[in-house]
């Protein structure tokens, strides 16, 4: 398989996914039930879940404790800025300089 | 309301899901940068980095097909390892779906290209204040999409000599996007909800102890949202 060949089923097979669902499912959003309501927590799952993936991919089990510290200073940066600014994006890059300066 | 009046409409939600997406370009365009990077150092051409951020646009999905190209993994295995990462989109639409003020209709194709993990939490954290416009979702994605593409052309173009930076700004750099998230969930947090991102985290946690983070992530998020209706059963037996 060429390269060009293989990027146009990746990109084809990740839209199909995207798409195919979206299409299905926007039907839901008529009728309230059980399933609107698990499928309304699936944002929030999916941003807890994903925030797990990167902080556990940042731990450095060499070191337990400094990197800990790390990614506490860093994450509480985060919801200080966010409670301050009410801005995600201020928030976002407060958390990120907080994390890299405490890393020096 | 004339066809005019629709258009203007739809306009001033496309803009304004242009300025929410700002908050989402913060996070990819360092990670984008960080793309362009490290596919130079696979040995790929400027144009393959470019054409992988231009026609797949996922994420953690292209690093890894990078990875699996460099160490000369054959185009299938790459090909299903970038889709089974990818399955978790699959619940994204029906999801967003039910957020929608209507059906998206004609705006169907061009929402689903830019439902990456990012523009998803970014539509969910303000479907807990209002619906949605499905034109208000194009808006986030398309403006994900164009600094997703951007931060890879950066990458390509400058950054070649700072692939190994572990100084301050390659540091704050891998931090973007665990800040960007946790800043979504403290923008869509409901007090009432902390059972269900309780037992989404602990599962995920759990999970990734024996299983590899894709599939950690769609245990998380399931086993959490199947609680959710026990929470508002709860919650309406208390109030």
């Amino acid at each position: 398989m060429n390269f060009l060949t293989l990027i146009l089923l990746a990109g084809a097979g990740t839209f199909l996914m995207r798409f195919l669902p979206l299409v299905t499912g926007s039907g839901l959003s008529q009728r309230p039930s059980r399933l609107t309501l698990m499928l309304s927590a699936l944002g929030l799952t999916a941003i807890t879940a994903l925030i797990v993936l990167s902080l556990v991919g940042l731990w450095q089990p060499q070191q337990p404790v400094g990197s800990t510290l790390r990614l506490v200073a860093g994450s509480a940066s985060v919801l200080v800025a966010l409670r301050v600014s009410g801005h995600v994006g201020v928030a976002t890059l407060m958390g990120a300089v907080v994390y890299g300066l405490t890393g020096l | 309301m004339t066809v005019s009046d629709d258009s203007a409409s739809n306009l001033s939600h496309f803009l304004a899901g242009l300025r929410a997406s700002a908050s989402l370009a913060i996070g990819y365009v360092p990670m984008a940068f960080s793309f362009g990077v490290v596919a130079l150092q696979a040995n790929l051409a400027p144009w393959q980095a470019m054409a992988i951020s231009i026609i797949v646009f996922a994420g953690a999905a292209q690093f890894i097909l990078v990875s699996l190209l460099a160490a000369g993994t054959g185009g299938l295995t790459a090909l299903t390892a970038v889709l089974l990462l990818n399955v978790r989109h699959v619940f994204y639409g029906p999801a967003l779906a039910a957020q929608l003020a209507r059906k998206p209709g004609r705006w169907s194709p061009l929402l689903a290209f830019g439902l990456t993990d990012e523009a998803f939490a970014t539509a969910m954290s303000e479907a807990t204040r209002r619906k949605l416009p499905p034109v208000w979702c194009v808006g986030v994605g398309l403006g994900a999409y164009g600094s997703w593409v951007l931060g890879t052309a950066l990458g390509v173009m400058l950054g070649a000599g700072l692939g190994g930076d572990e100084g301050v700004i390659g540091q704050a750099l891998g931090f973007v996007l665990p800040a960007l998230f946790i800043a979504l969930l403290g923008q869509a947090f409901q007090r009432a909800l902390w059972p269900v991102i309780a037992v989404s985290a602990v599962l995920t946690g759990v999970s990734l102890l024996w299983l590899p983070g894709h599939v950690a992530m769609i245990i998380g998020m399931v086993g959490g949202a199947l609680i959710r209706p026990w929470v508002e059963l709860h919650r309406e037996k208390l109030s």
